[in-house]
């Protein structure tokens, strides 16, 4: 769906983004993390062809911009257009021109059919973001997790086949952010392919399918986040005493597992022989103290990579 | 085309639901204050008019385009497939405005009776005028931040002061046995200057025409050199 290959960008003395390679399946959706000034909003950028890269090249799956629908971080808006006025004016702009699912004309925007079916492609998107009782209202005199949401509206409009989101969750309350998380879900459930630039690790653990760490523009980590965790997980088991030949039997399983000083290490994939190692130990008339699984977090991942963990207050 | 008038209408509302609207609204009434104090005639107003309200048209163009070099413009120029759209949107925009307020400024003329016209002769007051202000709405562009790269605009300014600098000193050059640089200024400015000698003395002949071919033409070399400008220009818009 969206393919970078060998991308970079630089702002004079800068390096926003180094040599940076990555694939976006179609149907996924793709969590890029990084610390501030690694580059996140720089490739959304260069995606949306806002600014062009000094190398390298981008592969939008033969996808217009106008077919891509962009949120950007920060919540800038015409603060004194109606929220209906804003949107119809971007229905109108384009971007629902190739858009048949949403049932909106490729005829003139002014056009009665187009204008109907906009404002009524305009009605849906309202009424699905819990926007009816703002239509009328001014984007000046909206919260922010309203104004997200009126950004939401915008992006969706035109049914794109490519989302992009810049932070969609920065500085909304718990229930906004629900919100946001359970559209990202519904969107993705619908087959549309999301990328999505974030801070809230927890976000991303919840909603992508893949994700990508960025350090200093370089992209440092890349993958499935299934994958990601589970290559990272571990069963331990805890037991009194381990004798030598026994250990020797469990190792011989799985070179993903550990076992000295009475505990076994069953590492990433290694822990499918979980069942295996269990009989050996219990046939072996090991006593077993105890069997914990071990699940490494996003957060343990992103700090190892990103060279983090000494900031105050971060975990190791 | 349809985009276009509807960026276009959009920044027009933009503009006068802000502050920045009293600029070209001041401009206007301070104008027309000065200009109509004594009253005019059709060969008067067709110049004077014409070059004050061309005036108002490329101020109306700068700010136009100030409104569109914000972020907030961001999911607008995601939806255009050119962005010269974009730019085409601007002295469209800038023409609108500056057309009403030509009317009502004409209208208001017209009932202090300050004003006396010819017609149907007044009627070329129309494309002379159109032509006019799509020349100077067009030089706007590469003079606004939204085309600017590298500072190109301080350089487009200081080329337009040098050129009515030199303009208004041409006997001072010829004295100075510059007539190459002379003629030159009077060879870009000729264009312009014979489009509204002709329209003022009520002479709308082939010199007339030619004039009026060539300003809309430079219009089109502008606005080509600000899409060229725009085209690979990175949109890192204030925030």
């Amino acid at each position: 769906m969206l393919r970078a290959s060998e991308l970079t960008k630089r702002y004079s003395s800068t390096l926003a983004l180094d040599r940076l390679s990555l694939d976006v399946p179609a149907g996924a959706v793709f969590g890029l993390l990084g610390p501030n000034g690694s580059g996140k909003t720089t490739f959304l950028k260069l995606v949306m062809g806002f600014i062009f890269p000094d190398a390298g090249q981008i592969d939008r799956g033969g996808l217009s911009t106008s077919r891509i629908g962009y949120l950007s971080e920060h919540a800038f808006y015409p603060t004194r257009f109606a929220v209906r006025d804003y949107l119809t004016t971007l229905g109108r702009l384009g971007g629902t021109a190739a858009s048949p699912q949403a049932g909106i004309s490729v005829g003139p925007a002014y056009s009665t059919a187009g204008g109907n079916a906009l404002r009524g492609e305009i009605d849906r998107l309202l009424a699905q973001l819990g926007l009816d009782e703002f239509a009328g209202r001014r984007l000046g005199a909206l919260s922010r997790g309203t104004l997200q949401r009126v950004g939401l509206a915008q992006v969706l409009l035109g049914n794109p086949d490519l989302i992009l989101l810049d932070e969609p969750v920065l500085g909304l309350d718990p229930a906004a952010q629900k919100f946001m998380r359970d559209e990202i879900l519904a969107l993705h459930l619908a087959g549309k392919t999301i990328f999505l630039c974030s801070h809230n690790l927890d976000e991303v653990t919840r909603v992508c399918t893949h994700v990508a760490v960025l350090k200093q523009g370089r992209l440092v980590r890349a993958g499935p986040l299934p994958e990601m965790l589970g290559a990272r997980s571990q069963i331990i088991i805890t037991t009194d005493s381990l004798p030598a030949d026994l250990a020797s039997c469990l190792a011989a399983l799985s070179s993903g597992i550990t076992a000295d000083d009475g505990q076994v290490t069953l590492n990433g994939e290694a822990r499918a022989h979980k069942a295996q190692a269990l009989r050996l130990l219990l046939d072996g008339g090991v006593d077993i103290q105890r069997l914990e699984e071990r699940k490494i977090s996003l957060e343990e991942i992103y700090l190892e990579v990103t060279d983090s963990a000494q900031f105050p207050g971060s975990e190791s | 085309m349809n985009r276009v008038c509807t960026l276009s209408l959009f920044l027009i509302r933009d503009l006068f639901r802000s502050l920045a609207s009293l600029v070209p609204l001041a401009a206007g009434f301070t104008f027309y204050g000065i200009a109509f104090e004594y009253g005019m005639d059709q060969a008067q107003f067709i110049t004077v008019a014409g070059v004050g309200l061309g005036a108002i048209c490329l101020l109306t163009a700068l700010l136009l385009s100030g409104r569109a070099n914000r972020a907030s413009f961001y999911p607008f120029a995601a939806r255009l497939p050119r962005r010269s759209e974009l730019l085409a949107a601007v002295p469209l925009g800038s023409l609108a405005v500056t057309a009403v307020m030509a009317l009502l400024m004409t209208e208001a003329a017209l009932l202090q009776h300050k004003l006396t016209l010819d017609f149907p002769s007044a009627l070329w007051i129309i494309p002379t005028w159109l032509a006019f202000w799509l020349f100077m709405a067009a030089l706007a562009l590469p003079l606004s931040s939204l085309v600017s790269r590298d500072g190109s605009h301080m350089v487009g300014y200081v080329l337009i002061t040098a050129l009515l600098v030199a303009n208004d000193r041409r006997s001072f050059l010829e004295e100075r046995r510059l007539h190459w640089l002379s003629r030159a200024v009077t060879a870009i400015l000729l264009p312009m200057a014979t489009l509204l000698a002709q329209a003022s003395a009520g002479s709308y002949g082939r010199s007339y025409l030619l004039a009026m071919v060539l300003t809309v033409a430079y219009a089109g070399v502008l606005f080509g050199l600000a899409t060229a400008l725009l085209k690979h220009k990175d949109l890192l818009w204030p925030e």
